[in-house]
């Protein structure tokens, strides 16, 4: 494979999601043969599991086509989904990469029938949802996702269930044989861009985020607005599926604290102000609560601030937001602050609280397999050691998605740069 | 409005007293929320508002010497250890009660608390020449140039009639376990931590300094302390004053030695067993897991987990000199203790701390649930089943 074309001039992106596809799409638009190397069965990352982008309050989905559009109609971006980068080694103009394609028992023959799915009876939780829904054993990761095309899940390979499935596929698109391989790339530069994860909320053990099923986070907030989601868009409690009338949101859970993530993610006070018009559009007759620090709406995002600041029906409360408590018969749960601007200690009752959680770079866990520089909470620092290695979006810094794609093309220029300057 | 007046005087006085990270608070309110005085009611619970006492001391002004306020925080940890800005909370608390304690305005009710400390070396008004009486009908070795383990014995179980027992019970668990240790006696001091974090610092370093004379010329070079707060201010303040030891809890040294199998416990009892984490030993030490290992070794009937534990566990209130206030029934930390305890089946509360011990003791009689629930030290279990 590393012969199909020019390996010296050509760019590795690791990482599908906005920011990878946006420095692939820019690099090969240029003119230069780009591979991107995904971890999931789909590209689109985070982005495409959310239901608005902030502000404009439009879907993801939209930008999302017309990238999958884009790299359809050109020859000179290739893909691989379930891969992941296990080796860097040389220098910019001349880089050997080791790639791990784990096995989706499913080949290109898929046609997204579904007719697999009708076969298996082995459920899963389904990652997407992140766990709120189950799916079946096999499985399209999502309803637009791309490629279209189903996955087997592992736990199933080996039983007389992954036969049945096989059996049922009309155009002979299972493959039970499919193992793990792994191939090496030629390239010249590489973009890493392998995104965010979110803090784990159950680590700040007094807001009871895991114990409490009506304590959520803002990634799931995603899905349950999301009409694709375990809900069909329905925001409810998860305890009871009951629609919510009161919600609050919890800023600062587990950024600017040093205990856990002791910088500010950037994009949770917009966040939760877009998922308050999330709650308010479903039910006009809710009400909202914004427990903060400070609101942290940078440049143009004032306006978006302002705008949901002038509607009655969401309260905003500085002071953060101390212990949360359940009524474990109810479901209610309280959240316990001091208003600063009182001095007054509140406690009030809601029906869904909302973790505005940070951004935790993939990087903080997920190593890049070459000599390259992290800071003390693993993000990549701008400049690395080697030119041809450069890091792109939530790998560098927390962004929102159109910085994340400003910052992707300027990798996309920087990665050309750094082969052309042997 | 009345105006306030801030004084920037008073506030680098605060500082130089050990409030360094008083300015760092940047008003968020977390402290406030996670402060065990929350959890109930009463006119402490109304008037202490840590991040107000803190604020006061960041501009000098007046207002945090009222004793409701001053002296109200146990300085459990639980804001310090989730503070999001890292603030030293209690080292704050500690130095705006010296600013006040320093000039000698200690609340009346301390007076002979401090008055002991100085002229018998405990708190307790225990003369100096009783602090060995717990060891009678024991054995207790004397420490001497080839003892391993000096056993540093917490002044309260030295003195308090209910206390010895836990003193005692350590020296039969150390013992059985063949550990070498030795006492050295009516020469040693009250460890201070108490009466520094009253804010009494004078006293303090008098205290300190005659016990680091005393154990570097006896040759001490490892401690095991009875109390968690012997514990913590031995690592965690004498190093800067010249006492540098190796100095780990009774718990801890007794856990190892199960490990190790040189010390066997027989499992006795059906009863079901809770256990309340010291702050000073949990929070404070980051010691979870020794008394928990201990009390799986020796207990039948099973242990519970109390709502609130490890890292947020519930104060007893003992801390920060509190063991000295007097606070009415119904806004005692310990009544919380005790009614999880119940609620959760428990028939024993134990715990590894001689001030935890008193607490729950007051607040289990004060409910009247003596019947119910019985409080012991984590050793007495122990000691009972060797």
């Amino acid at each position: 494979m590393s012969d199909v074309t020019n390996g010296h001039r050509s760019i590795l992106v690791v990482g599908g999601g906005m920011s990878g596809l946006s420095a692939a799409l820019e690099a090969a638009e240029a003119g230069l043969p780009v591979y991107i190397v995904e971890k999931e069965p789909y590209l689109g990352g985070r982005v495409a599991r959310m239901n608005k982008y902030f502000p404009k309050l439009c879907p993801p989905s939209c930008g999302l086509e017309i990238n999958f559009r884009r790299i359809k109609n050109n020859p000179l971006v290739r893909f691989f989904t379930m891969a992941e980068v296990t080796k860097i080694s040389g220098v910019p103009g001349d880089f050997d990469v080791t790639v791990k394609l784990a096995p989706r028992y499913v080949n290109e023959k898929c046609t997204g029938c579904g007719v697999c799915a009708e076969a298996a009876e082995t459920e899963i939780s389904n990652p997407f949802d992140y766990g709120l829904s189950k799916v079946k054993a096999a499985y399209l990761p999502h309803e637009f996702a791309f490629p279209m095309r189903y996955v087997l899940a592992p736990q199933v390979i080996g039983t007389a269930e992954a036969e049945k499935i096989r059996a049922a596929c009309p155009y002979g698109a299972v493959d039970l044989d499919m193992q793990e391989k792994t191939f090496d790339l030629k390239v010249g530069a590489v973009v890493w861009a392998t995104g965010w994860k979110p803090y784990d909320a159950s680590k700040i053990a007094y807001y009871g985020a895991g114990r409490f099923q009506n304590v959520i986070s803002n990634v799931v907030m995603e899905r349950l607005a999301s009409f694709n989601g375990p809900t069909q868009g329905r925001i409810v409690r998860p305890s009871d599926g009951a629609a919510v009338q009161k919600v609050a949101f919890v800023q600062c859970a587990g950024s600017r604290d040093e205990n856990h993530l002791p910088y500010c993610s950037g994009i949770c006070c917009l966040a939760s102000l877009k998922q308050a018009t999330y709650v308010l559009d479903q039910n006009p007759e809710a009400s909202v609560t914004i427990f903060y620090i400070d609101i942290r709406a940078l440049g143009k995002y004032e306006d978006f601030y302002a705008k949901v600041q002038k509607d009655a029906r969401v309260r905003f409360v500085k002071g953060k937001a101390g212990e949360i408590s359940e009524n474990a018969e109810t479901g209610q749960v309280t959240v316990q602050v001091e208003d600063q601007e009182t001095g007054s200690i509140l406690r009030e009752g809601f029906d869904l609280v909302v973790l505005a959680t940070g951004m935790v770079p993939s990087t903080a866990d997920d190593k890049v397999p070459a000599e390259v520089t992290y800071d003390e909470n693993g993000f990549l620092l701008p400049a690395q050691p080697s030119a041809g290695i450069v890091p792109a979006g939530c790998v560098k810094r927390p962004v929102d998605v159109a910085s994340s794609v400003q910052d992707a093309t300027a990798a996309a220029l920087k990665a050309i740069q750094a082969m052309v300057r042997r | 409005m009345e105006p306030k007046y801030v004084s920037l005087e008073m506030r680098d006085y605060i500082v130089s007293m050990g409030a360094e990270t008083v300015n760092w608070c940047m008003q968020c309110g977390l402290c406030t929320n996670l402060c065990p005085w929350r959890l109930v009611p009463g006119e402490t619970s109304e008037k202490f508002n840590i991040r107000h006492m803190q604020r006061l001391g960041q501009m000098g002004m007046e207002g945090f010497e009222d004793e409701h306020i001053l002296f109200a925080c146990t300085t459990c940890s639980m804001c310090q250890s989730n503070c999001p800005r890292g603030v030293k909370i209690v080292d704050n608390v500690r130095a705006m009660r010296a600013s006040i304690v320093g000039a000698g305005m200690a609340p009346a009710n301390l007076r002979p608390i401090l008055g002991s400390a100085h002229a018998n070396g405990n708190p307790w008004s225990g003369p100096r020449e009783k602090r060995t009486a717990w060891q009678q009908g024991l054995e207790v070795p004397t420490f001497g140039p080839d003892t391993e383990y000096f056993l540093f014995v917490c002044c309260h179980s030295c003195y308090d009639p209910r206390s010895t027992k836990v003193a005692q019970s350590i020296v039969k668990l150390l013992k059985a376990a063949g550990i070498s240790f030795g006492v050295i006696g009516n020469e040693e001091s009250c460890c201070g931590e108490s009466m520094r974090k009253l804010g009494d610092e004078e006293l303090f370093q008098k205290l300190a300094q005659s016990n680091i004379e005393l154990f570097n010329a006896k040759g001490v070079k490892k401690i095991i302390t009875t109390s968690p707060h012997c514990l913590w201010t031995f690592t965690q303040e004498y190093p800067e004053l010249g006492g540098r030891w190796e100095v780990i809890h009774y718990t801890q040294v007794l856990a190892q030695c199960v490990q190790d199998g040189r010390l066997k416990l027989s499992k006795d009892g059906s009863k079901k067993v809770a256990f309340h984490d010291p702050c000073y030993l949990g929070r404070h030490s980051g010691v979870f897991d020794a008394p928990r290992q201990l009390l799986e070794n020796a207990v039948d009937g099973g242990t519970v987990e109390l709502s609130r534990s490890r890292e947020l566990s519930l104060c007893c209130a003992g801390g920060g000199g509190r063991i000295w206030a007097e606070v009415p029934m119904g806004e005692r930390f310990g009544e919380l203790r005790v009614t999880d305890a119940i609620d959760k089946g428990a028939k024993v509360l134990a715990t590894a701390c001689p001030y935890c011990m008193n607490m729950l003791i007051d607040a289990c009689n004060s409910l009247g649930k003596q019947e119910q629930l019985e409080i012991a030290e984590l050793s007495e279990l122990l000691a009972a089943n060797l």
